[in-house]
């Protein structure tokens, strides 16, 4: 069998799928909007497709204050779903925001957060980068790196995370639920993506054969007054974020009682920018509250040559994003 | 000649499948091909390890430089004969397969051994090697006119600004594709280019065959914007040699990827530029461009050409250099030379403006030239102060003072303007008609439509001049066994198919006027010739009742129809009495968002001046086409270099930005119409109006907006903090 090659199963059972995805070479296949071009770019080769986009995962329920998303459920479905439009805004917000309709149609809440980056040196399967072959170093840093990270990279990889959904589930303080053949567990959403190491960069924590199964956001509709996702880009539609930010306040009695914020296209994953968070409680949301909160977001950021620019940005983007979230009600 | 709004000839064709493009034939038994590229930009092909690659399954041929050998050496043959190393990815060899896909394995599995030399991967590290071609085009590349030099220590003011425009790429929807065969000594190819006869000659060339043993056919075209030309020849030779090494078709399609290495470029440019000013006239003008080209050939647009041209000034000095670099090589794209050149010269003038403290617009009235200065002559005409006014007026320019830097939303508003304008040029062009015995006319040409609106304009052409409806006419163009025709490029088609069409058309009716009025039968016997007109499918009397159908009169003389056929020499552009210039004034209103540094375009009046517009409705699609191009080019489209190893970074959509639907403005086009005695039908080309001026108006719109002036493209989020 040549290289370019694989088998193809289509999974019904989730047992089934996970039994299979065990082998190494396995890839899952949901909506196929990033596998298939990685694939067709020869940057991943699998041995086994398992296509799990069949399998009963795609309910979107809401219990209590719980809201569940199944990892095979469509974006444009996800988006459009009364109980998250009327309850998890932000939610709708960066899924909107993202890709195309066309592709929000056939993506999946699941393989979303899993996508790939989108660092034009891991693209290249010519090109040096730790991400795709750990161990090659990487072109970026010390190449093009306008789209490279202000936090938490390193020697070794300077990439962004791609999802703005993931951005928006990081300021909800979102959880995931992953299941393999030996079982299940709960994870943080925040820590799904690990920080990059100086010859390896992994996309995600997740182990071979692992599966996200679903996306559980627990008590966050009193963020649903306000709340917006900002996302800054070079054109009007269909371009990954330059810099995003998820903004969710509780305002009670004219005083911010809780903060998130969450960044994208800054960091490796989404970046929560907590000092800016803890500044914001306890203060009426004003212009100099929000300045401030701007100020603490871009603290520690370390620029690349071709990526300061994204300092101000961020800041900026933060201030507007907690102007537009304020003015909510 | 009429102007008429009539739908395109081939659309219902191509928005239901049914227009087969060259890259979709497929014969029995066709291999499919696909490229070997260097890993390194700069070296010299050692060798080439097929073993591994050879084992797979269904691989059955490798082309190399061994088997170009016996091509004729020239330009095009060079990359596929020598092997020296010029750019990453450039192909090293091409393996042909029973599938795409074992063909890409294949080439994959190859290993190619280089000696790999040190590349220079960036213009900007080799300024000081910048040399000076004779030609840009064919213009002269220096000239100069009066004293710039000293008319620029006399001047009141003088603005002196560096401006640099990035690599842009074309990126036709229609990949570059071949389908070709032998049969026997005779070659048949089915390829994707803007110059079948082009192909044809130089296909003769290399293999050193008769023309006539050779046909290319591109019916159609998903697009070209020049750069279905001369780079793409080498590898569509590899594919026909694959296809003669194994008597059997190859095809050859290239990925998008390769799109961005293999077929040309707009060559990235920086450029001086000073003006000098006596009173708001311009007494002075140097413009200075270095441009990048690679290490096997030599390419330099017209950059710095129309500042010889737009405006009346005694002093003029331009010069173009070039760099040469381990990267693709250039080509000219949509509005060569006219869209960067424009970019830095109307910038310039509304940098001006403001430091006169006049209108721009005022600014560009005083300074208008009333005949083409650079070589003495009148135009042939000339509406550019109609195209100002009416944009102006449309626009509402006039409301610049209180509507511009006022918010609307999160967006500071900013207006900007600037001129377009691009030569009015021709070629040579042989056209056939035919009227056939049931009154359907077959018009034949062998140009190219690149989607443009040839099919259509060929048909208008000849159904005008014989009074006949669009439905009863056929066209034939894109292939060699026709009259030749025009390559298409160059915005000239139109203008060098119009007189040939013409001519062929004019001999039809006189033979069919002279059948008529013959015959005493006839009801138009003895009827005086300049008395009869063509009209609604039959010959009529201007003067009274008399008339009779075209079937008619051509059943009296021939059951077999009649044919005619027409032709137009090369023009000497330079020998001309007058200047022909197309002219447009582009107006701008933009947003910036003052803390997030986010560009969108609201709206572009486009008032354009180019002879007369045979059809509105493909004329403002052109238009349109042309203005979205040159969105891209002020706002989103970069192509680059990684300095390292010379690869081009991120070679597809995700990451070269074009414009999508969610940025585009509303457009206003207008359309002044020109009576131009001195070119044949009054026709000038439009298709690269619409891409130039609209880059420095965005710019000055930016500027106007948050106040900030960006002297590069694309401008982007950076360029505004």
């Amino acid at each position: 069998m040549s290289s370019a090659s694989f088998n193809y199963v289509r999974a019904t059972e989730l047992t089934d799928a996970l039994s299979q995805g065990k082998r190494p070479g396995a890839a899952y296949l949901a909506g196929g909007t990033d596998l298939l071009q990685l694939w067709k770019a020869s940057l991943t080769a699998p041995q086994d497709v398992i296509d799990i986009s069949r399998l009963p995962l795609a309910d979107i329920t809401r219990a209590g204050d719980r809201l569940v998303i199944g990892a095979m459920a469509r974006l444009s479905d996800v988006a459009a779903h009364p109980e998250v439009k009327a309850g998890h805004p932000l939610i709708c917000d960066a899924i909107l925001a993202s890709a195309s309709g066309q592709v929000r149609n056939l993506a999946t809440a699941g393989g979303n957060l899993l996508q790939r980056t989108r660092c034009p040196y891991f693209s290249d399967a010519g090109l040096a980068c730790n991400k795709r072959d750990p161990g090659s170093g990487c072109g970026a840093r010390d190449g093009e790196n306008r789209h490279a990270v202000l936090f938490g990279g390193s020697s070794g990889c300077v990439a962004t995370h791609a999802s703005d959904l993931a951005v928006a589930l990081a300021a909800l303080d979102a959880e995931i639920a992953i299941s393999s053949a030996s079982g299940e567990r709960q994870l943080a959403l925040s820590d799904l993506y690990p920080l990059p190491g100086e010859t390896t960069a992994p996309d995600s924590s997740l182990r071979p054969g692992e599966m996200i199964t679903a996306i559980r956001i627990v008590g966050a509709e009193r963020f649903a007054p306000h709340s917006t996702y900002l996302k800054i880009r070079d054109r009007a539609s269909f371009e990954f974020a330059v810099v995003s930010v998820a903004a969710a306040l509780r305002i009670e009695d004219g005083v911010i009682a809780e903060a998130r914020l969450a960044a994208g296209g800054v960091a490796s994953l989404p970046w929560r920018l907590g000092r800016s968070e803890a500044a914001l409680i306890g203060r009426a949301p004003t212009e100099q509250a929000f300045a401030a909160a701007g100020e603490l977001a871009i603290e520690g950021a370390r620029p690349l040559e071709g990526n300061a620019f994204k300092i101000p940005l961020l800041r900026n983007a933060v201030i507007r994003a907690l102007q537009t979230a304020g003015d909510q009600s | 000649m009429k102007d008429r709004t009539i739908a395109r000839y081939e659309g219902v064709l191509k928005v239901t499948g049914q227009a087969r493009y060259e890259g979709e034939t497929s014969p029995e038994g066709l291999l499919h091909a696909a490229l070997v590229e260097s890993p390194v930009s700069c070296g010299e092909l050692e060798s080439l390890d097929a073993s591994w690659a050879t084992a797979l399954r269904g691989f059955p041929t490798l082309v190399t430089h061994d088997d170009a050998a016996s091509l004729k050496p020239s330009a095009a043959t060079s990359l596929i004969r020598e092997k020296a190393i010029h750019f990453h990815g450039q192909p090293v060899a091409l393996v042909a397969a029973a599938s795409l896909s074992e063909a890409r394995e294949a080439a994959k599995a190859i290993n190619v051994s280089i000696a790999a030399r040190t590349a220079l991967t960036q213009m900007d590290q080799a300024l000081d090697q910048a040399y000076a071609p004779a030609m840009v085009g064919r213009f002269p590349a220096a000239t100069r006119r009066g004293d710039s030099t000293r008319a620029l220590g006399q001047a009141e003011l003088v603005v002196r600004r560096s401006y640099t425009t990035a690599v842009n790429n074309h990126h036709p929807m229609e990949p570059h594709a071949v389908v070709c065969w032998w049969e026997g000594k005779k070659a048949v190819v089915h390829t994707c280019t803007q110059a079948i006869f082009g192909t044809r000659a130089i296909i003769a060339h290399a293999f050193e065959m008769p023309p006539a043993d050779i046909r290319v056919l591109a019916r159609y075209l998903g697009g070209g914007f020049g750069c279905k030309g001369q780079l793409w020849w080498p590898w569509m030779f590899w594919a026909m040699l694959a296809s003669r090494k194994t008597d059997r078709p190859v095809r050859l399609e290239l990925s998008r990827a390769q799109m961005f290495t293999l077929v040309g470029r707009r060559q990235e440019t920086t450029q001086d530029l000073a003006l000098g000013f006596v009173d708001g006239h311009l007494t002075a003008i140097e413009h200075d461009v270095v441009a990048q080209t690679s290490t096997h050939a030599e390419f330099s647009d017209s950059t710095a050409v129309y500042t010889r041209f737009l405006y009346a000034c005694p002093n003029v000095t331009t010069r173009h250099r070039l760099v040469r670099t381990n990267e693709p090589q250039p080509v000219p794209m949509r509005a060569p030379g006219t869209a960067p050149g424009t970019f830095a010269l109307e910038s310039a003038m509304d940098e001006a403006a403001e430091l006169l403290g006049i209108d721009p617009l005022e600014l560009r009235l005083n300074n208008f030239a009333d005949h083409d200065q650079e070589n003495g002559r009148p135009w042939s005409s000339n509406s550019l102060r109609e195209c100002y006014r009416v944009g102006a007026e449309r626009f509402g320019w006039a409301e610049r003072r209180t509507r511009s830097a006022a918010k609307i939303g999160r967006w500071k508003i900013g207006f900007g303007m600037a001129t377009t304008l691009y030569p009015a040029i021709r070629q040579a062009c042989r056209a056939r008609v035919a009227l056939r015995a049931d009154g359907s006319l077959l018009v034949q040409c062998g140009t190219q439509d690149m989607g443009s609106g040839t099919y259509t304009a060929l048909g208008q052409i000849a159904a005008d001049a014989l009074g006949l409806p669009m439905d009863k006419v056929t066209v034939e163009l894109g292939d060699t066994d026709l009259p030749d025709g025009p390559f298409s490029g160059g915005s000239q088609v139109t203008a060098s198919i119009f007189p040939a069409v013409d001519a062929a058309t004019s001999k039809l009716r006189a033979v069919l006027t002279s059948i008529a009025t013959s015959d005493p039968a006839s009801p138009l016997g003895g009827k005086p010739p300049e008395d009869l007109e063509f009209a609604d499918g039959m010959i009529r009397s201007r003067s009274g009742n008399a008339g009779e159908r075209l079937t008619d009169v051509l059943a009296r003389a021939t059951s077999n129809g009649l044919e005619a056929e027409g032709e137009i020499p090369a023009t000497d552009h330079q020998k001309l009495a007058a200047t022909g210039m197309g002219y447009g004034a582009i107006f701008v209103e933009i947003g910036v968002d003052p803390e997030l540094w986010e560009i969108r375009v609201r709206r572009v009046c486009g008032a354009f001046a180019a002879g007369h517009i045979l059809n509105p409705l493909l004329a403002r699609s052109q238009y349109i086409g042309g203005l979205i191009g040159g969105i891209g080019m002020a706002l989103h489209e970069e192509t680059v270099t990684d300095a390292t190893t010379g690869s081009i970074l991120g070679k597809s959509f995700t990451d070269y930005l074009i414009p999508v639907h969610a940025d585009m403005p509303a457009f206003d086009i207008a359309m002044i119409d020109e009576n131009d005695p001195h070119l044949p039908g009054g026709v000038k080309g439009i298709g690269m109006l619409g891409t130039a001026g609209i880059q420095a108006a965005i710019a000055n719109a930016v500027n106007d907006a948050i106040g900030k002036r960006v002297r590069k493209l694309p401008i982007r989020i950076e360029d505004c903090l």
